[in-house]
């Protein structure tokens, strides 16, 4: 067969899973090719980790099809999948040492010896692990935990990584320098990376596309840039983009949207706006307003002087319009 | 803490007082135990010696019930970690409805099987077999094995065994080789909770055993006679019971520290 019949990377088609009358999640399909990394994005009992159970067949959907590389992987069991998980919760064995860790699924599936050695040094040396060999994971930092787990799903080369909020854990510097590393080592191998989190500017930061979940149904799947630039609808664009975006009174049909950083003061007219609060950050400001539509948000350049009271204004084409009942963007 | 430490003290007191009350008992001779004045002299080792030179000796009837209390520790253990494991991964309506059977099984009073019991022991001949016994006690102690071991599993988080599984451990490896090694303390405990109903059971090892070399250590301890039917012999009960409580106290200090240490610390997060 050719590769147009069998596509490569990870396919889902019409994935649904009930619970009870519950559809948690509704007809998702997508494609993840290799080596790309895709962030499931939405806030939390949206779906993703539900899709990510899925893909791994900890849970069975109600419909739809799983495919890894033209496979139809759907019934298959989890321990045949080979794919590499990393729990919220890293789910380390606490019992054994880091190295016992990585090598437990490779001993018991009878590999020689010497390819587990050679396989787990290899990894332990990339994520800088080698010091805490013979260490337990009670032993050791929140990062290294996180390292640990990552160094598990590595070590066993699988045909897809699946991460469940792997960050979620970790302090807000940790976080910033693991993304980049995770991109280096997960991204663009031959492998196709699904990513789960609730964080907006995480998954804008580490993935390729980005699909967002809202209530089980899939909402928009696209790079950060579409996401933010043209979201499909009123919920992505309030879940993409931070601090969130200003909404203004329906209109005839129409809601008319603007990013806090798309805001400008006016010499004259506009829309009243008055300071309640402001958040310097150095390059830039973060500024509360009370305005006839409720409380917006701004930013500016941190250099600016604002009055107390002043008129804001936006320029036309950075304006977003939704469709007032269904939420979908007007063109 | 003052009264806190003041009332450990008197917990303290009120367990240890009778087990140093049976320890003074078996070192005093008998016209000293019943003497009005409390007296220096009148110490003795005469009581440990009537009874460890008894025909069998006492260290017989130890060994018996340690042989009775292992094995029935060892066969509990072996049935309930596979079915507390099963009861764990059951729906929760259906663990709940086996759970409450267990419970019920478990609070049943013993003694109105132990006729039945009897007669299963003739029809098969499993009387005066120190080992058989061990049938009955695995079996009374299982609902409450079961039911102990099955909430250490479900204090798991089941990531675990997930990561397990996508692993390509299959059940019977993910059992033993991450599942198991974290429920030790329990089970340990759990052990330890089924090789004390064993060394204290009564009316089965009675009725099932009538040799006299096969006896447990309470019908032997019950069947120490003094030297005329008008005696008691006092000091001989103390020293027997003293003996007796010696093994369970050292498997108390064994098991302590698994027992007590969280094992699964550092599992998550």
């Amino acid at each position: 067969m050719s590769d147009v019949e069998r596509p490569q990377g990870l396919v889902l088609e019409g994935l649904q899973r009930r619970v009870g009358n519950t559809l948690v999640l509704d007809h998702l399909s997508l494609r993840v090719a290799p080596g790309e990394c895709l962030a499931l994005l939405g806030p939390s009992g949206c779906g993703k980790t539900t899709t990510l159970r899925l893909i791994a067949g900890l849970d069975q959907p109600s419909a739809g099809h799983i495919r890894l590389d033209g496979d139809d992987i759907t019934r298959q069991p989890p321990s045949r999948r080979e794919v590499g998980m990393v729990f919220q919760s890293y789910a380390l064995y606490p019992h054994l040492t880091v190295e016992r860790n990585l090598s437990l699924g490779m001993e018991l599936r009878g590999l020689p010896r010497e390819r587990i050695a050679a396989q787990i040094s290899s990894v332990l040396e990339l994520l800088q692990l080698e010091p805490q060999r013979r260490r337990r994971p009670a032993e050791l930092s929140g990062g290294q935990r996180q390292r640990v787990a990552l160094a598990r799903a590595l070590v066993r080369q699988p045909r897809l990584f699946l991460l469940d909020e792997p960050m979620s854990n970790l302090d807000a510097q940790l976080r910033e320098d693991l993304r980049a590393e995770l991109r280096l080592l997960l991204c663009g191998g031959p492998q196709p990376v699904v990513y789960v989190t609730h964080d907006q500017q995480e998954a804008m930061g580490l993935a390729d596309r980005i699909a967002v979940l809202h209530q089980g149904r899939l909402q928009q799947i696209g790079s950060p840039r579409e996401l933010y630039d043209q979201p499909a609808n009123l919920f992505v664009a309030g879940f993409i983009g931070r601090p969130r975006i200003n909404v203004l009174p329906a209109e005839a049909g129409c809601i008319r949207a603007v990013r806090p950083e798309h805001l400008e003061p006016l010499a004259e007219g506009g829309l009243p706006a008055r300071v309640l609060l402001r958040e310097w950050q150095g390059a830039s400001q973060l500024l509360q307003l009370e305005t006839p539509h409720g409380r917006w948000r701004m930013v500016c350049d941190g250099r600016v002087e604002l009055a107390e009271s002043f008129g804001l204004g936006w320029p036309p084409a950075r304006e977003l319009r939704f469709e007032a009942g269904s939420g979908r963007r007007l063109l | 803490m003052r009264f806190r430490r003041l009332a450990v003290l008197m917990v303290l007191l009120w367990s240890l007082l009778p087990l140093l009350w049976q320890l003074y008992t078996s070192l005093r001779t008998g016209s000293a135990l019943i003497s009005p004045q409390p007296g220096l002299s009148g110490w003795t080792l005469d009581n440990y010696r009537q009874i460890l030179s008894g025909d069998p000796p006492f260290w017989r009837f130890l060994l018996n019930s340690t042989v009775v209390g292992l094995a029935s520790t060892a066969l509990t253990l072996l049935l309930a970690i596979p079915c507390a494991y099963g009861l764990q991964r059951q729906p929760a309506r259906t663990r709940a409805l086996l759970s409450g059977a267990l419970l019920a099984a478990a609070v049943f009073p013993y003694v109105l099987l132990f006729l039945a019991l009897l007669e299963l022991a003739r029809r098969f001949g499993l009387a005066n077999h120190l080992l058989a016994l061990s049938l009955p006690y695995a079996g009374l102690s299982l609902p409450l094995a079961v039911l102990l071991l099955g909430a250490a599993f479900r204090d798991l988080p089941p990531e675990l065994e997930e990561s397990a599984l996508l692993e390509g451990l299959n059940t019977w490896q993910r059992l033993r080789w991450v599942l198991l090694p974290l429920i030790a303390p329990a089970s340990a405990s759990t052990g330890l909770l089924v090789f004390l109903f064993s060394w204290n059971e009564y009316p089965i090892a009675l009725t099932w055993i009538s040799r006299q070399e096969l006896l447990t250590l309470p019908i032997a301890i019950a069947r120490i006679a003094g030297s005329s039917v008008y005696t008691v012999p006092y000091g001989a009960f103390a020293a027997a019971t003293v003996l007796g409580s010696l093994p369970l106290l050292a498997l108390v200090v064994i098991f302590q520290k698994p027992i007590v240490a969280g094992l699964t610390q550092g599992a998550v997060k």
